[in-house]
C-alpha cells in the first residue's frame, strides 16, 4: 500500500506571487475513500498534482512510502501510484482499446500470457469486452472514463488519483463509477477522489477534506 | 526617442529579412543580416533571450545538421575523414554554417513580430485586403501554441505516470512511445478546432460579407519611410547578389 505524506506544504504557480497552497500538512488514510473538495480554482487540483508528484512543492515535503517526490521519476511514481486527469482524452494513446490496455506492459517486459490475463480481467470489469477492438477516441465520454481507469488500474497501482471523475457522467454513469470505485476499495485499494460536487463526496467518502483560501480542512460528518 | 511602428511596418521589416535569408547562401552576407536583426531585435526591445533559452534544446541537432549537411554535400578540402570518408569538408562546413545562421536569423527576426499584440497584427493583415478569415486563422494559431504546449506536457507525463520510464527504453521503443503521444494531441487540437468553429459561428463570424473595426491601424510618416527603406535595400541586395553570382560563375 502506497503512504502518502504531506509536510508544511507551499506552492504558488511561476508566474504568480500568490500562494496557491499555504502550510497544509496531511496525510490520506492509505485505505478508504478520501474526498478533497472545494470551489473552482480552490487549489484541488494542484494539490492532487502535487500529490502525485506531477508537480513539485515549492517548499515542505511530498513524501510517497518515506520518499520525497523530488527525487522520484514519474515512472518511479506510477509503479505505486495511479492519476486520472479531469479530460481522460489526454490519457489515451492507443488505436485499441486493447492496445491502450496493454502497451504499457509490452515496454515494461510482461509476459504475453500474464499481458492477456490482465487484459482479460480489465475488459471484463470495466465492462469494454464489446469495445476491445474500437478506436479510444470514439468512445462516449463514459466509456473514455472507464477506458482511462482500466488503463491505470492494470498497472496494479496501491493507491488511486481521481481528478473531478464524476464530470460529465449523468446519474447512471455516476452509478457505475461508483461500483467500480467500491470495488478497489474491497480490494484494498486506497482512493483520494477530488471532486466539487459536494453531494457525492459527502455521500461516498469516508473522509472529507475542503480545500479553500490556500487551506486545508477536515469537515466533519 | 523610441518609435512605436504600425504592426505592418514589422511584417514588412521580417519579410524582407526572412526572403533574403532564404535567397542569399554566402555565410559572410547571412553573417551581416543576422547583426542587423539583432540590432533590429534590441531596438524593439523583444523577448530574445527567452526564446534563445528555449531553442537550447535543439543545439544538438543544429550542430547536427551542419554535420550532415557536410556529409552529403561534400566538396573541398577534407577536414575530418574517418577510414578514407570524408565527414567534414570545408565546402560542406560552409555550407552547414549557412544553415545555422539561417535558421538564426529566422528565429530572432520571428521575436520582432512577437512585440505587436496578435489582434493588432490581425488588423493590419486585414487593412491590407488580406482576407479576415486567413487572418483570423494565423492569429488563433499563434493564441492557441501555448495552450497545445500545456497539453503536450500533461499528455507526457501521463505516459510516464503509467510507470513507463520512456529515458530507459531503446531509440526503437522511444520512437514508437513518442509515435504514442500524437494521438491524444491531434485528437485534441481537433476537438479544439469544432468547439471554436460552432463558438465563432454562434456569436455571427462571417454572418455579412463586411466588417468593420472599432480599432483601426494608421500608418505614419516613419512607417512608411522604414517600409520604403526596408524594402528598396532588400531589392538592391538581391541585385547586388545575383549580380555577384553570375560574375562569379
Amino acid at each position: 500500500m502506497a503512504r502518502i505524506s504531506i509536510k508544511n506544504l507551499f506552492y504558488r504557480y511561476k508566474k504568480s506571487e500568490n500562494w496557491v497552497l499555504k502550510g497544509i500538512n496531511f496525510q490520506p488514510p492509505e485505505e478508504g475513500l478520501t474526498a478533497l473538495i472545494g470551489d473552482n480554482g480552490s487549489g484541488k487540483t494542484t494539490l492532487g498534482k502535487l500529490m502525485a508528484g506531477i508537480l513539485k512543492p515549492f517548499r515542505g515535503q511530498v513524501l510517497i512510502d518515506d520518499q520525497a517526490t523530488n527525487e522520484l521519476s514519474l515512472a518511479d511514481i506510477g509503479q505505486k501510484l495511479g492519476y486520472i486527469f479531469q479530460e481522460p482524452e489526454r490519457q489515451i494513446f492507443a488505436p485499441t482499446v486493447e492496445e491502450e490496455l496493454s502497451f504499457v506492459l509490452r515496454y515494461k517486459g510482461v509476459a504475453e500470457p500474464e499481458i492477456e490475463v490482465r487484459l482479460t480481467e480489465m475488459l471484463d470489469r470495466f465492462d469494454l469486452r464489446d469495445l476491445r477492438r474500437s478506436f479510444p477516441f470514439q468512445l462516449s465520454q463514459g466509456e473514455k472514463q472507464r477506458l482511462a481507469l482500466a488503463a491505470i488500474l492494470i498497472n496494479q497501482p496501491e493507491y488511486l488519483i481521481l481528478d473531478e471523475p464524476t464530470t460529465a457522467l449523468d446519474l447512471k454513469r455516476k452509478e457505475e463509477l461508483l461500483d467500480i470505485i467500491k470495488g478497489l476499495l474491497d480490494r484494498g485499494i486506497g482512493i483520494t477522489v477530488i471532486s466539487h460536487d459536494h453531494k457525492f463526496a459527502k455521500k461516498y467518502a469516508s473522509r472529507l477534506f475542503t480545500v479553500a483560501g490556500g487551506e486545508l480542512v477536515e469537515n466533519k460528518f | 526617442m523610441r518609435i512605436n511602428f504600425d504592426p505592418r511596418t514589422k511584417i514588412v521589416l521580417v519579410m524582407s529579412l526572412t526572403s533574403l535569408a532564404v535567397f542569399v547562401g554566402d555565410p559572410y552576407w547571412l553573417g551581416g543580416l543576422l547583426l542587423v536583426s539583432l540590432f533590429l531585435s534590441y531596438y524593439f526591445k523583444t523577448s530574445l533571450i527567452k526564446v534563445l533559452v528555449k531553442f537550447k534544446k535543439f543545439i544538438g541537432i543544429i550542430i547536427g545538421m551542419i554535420f550532415i549537411q557536410s556529409i552529403f554535400q561534400p566538396g573541398g578540402e577534407s577536414l575530418l575523414s574517418i577510414q578514407g570518408i570524408a565527414i567534414i569538408t570545408s565546402v560542406g562546413l560552409y555550407k552547414g554554417i549557412a544553415i545555422l545562421l539561417r535558421m538564426l536569423i529566422i528565429i530572432v527576426s520571428a521575436t520582432i513580430l512577437g512585440t505587436s499584440n496578435s489582434r493588432d497584427i490581425v488588423q493590419g493583415l486585414y487593412q491590407w485586403k488580406i482576407p479576415y478569415e486567413l487572418a483570423f486563422m494565423v492569429s488563433v494559431a499563434i493564441r492557441f501554441l501555448p495552450l497545445l504546449k500545456e497539453e503536450a506536457i500533461d499528455i507526457y507525463t501521463a505516459i510516464q505516470l503509467r510507470g513507463l520510464n520512456i529515458k530507459e527504453l531503446s531509440f526503437k521503443n522511444k520512437v514508437k512511445v513518442y509515435s504514442y503521444l500524437i494521438m491524444p494531441l491531434i485528437s485534441g487540437v481537433i476537438n479544439k478546432a469544432k468547439e471554436l468553429a460552432i463558438s465563432v459561428e454562434m456569436r455571427g463570424f462571417r454572418a455579412s460579407p463586411n466588417r468593420t473595426s472599432y480599432r483601426c491601424l494608421k500608418l505614419k510618416g516613419s512607417d512608411y519611410f522604414v517600409m520604403t527603406l526596408s524594402l528598396v535595400i532588400t531589392a538592391a541586395l538581391f541585385i547586388i547578389y545575383i549580380n555577384k553570382i553570375t560574375i562569379s560563375l
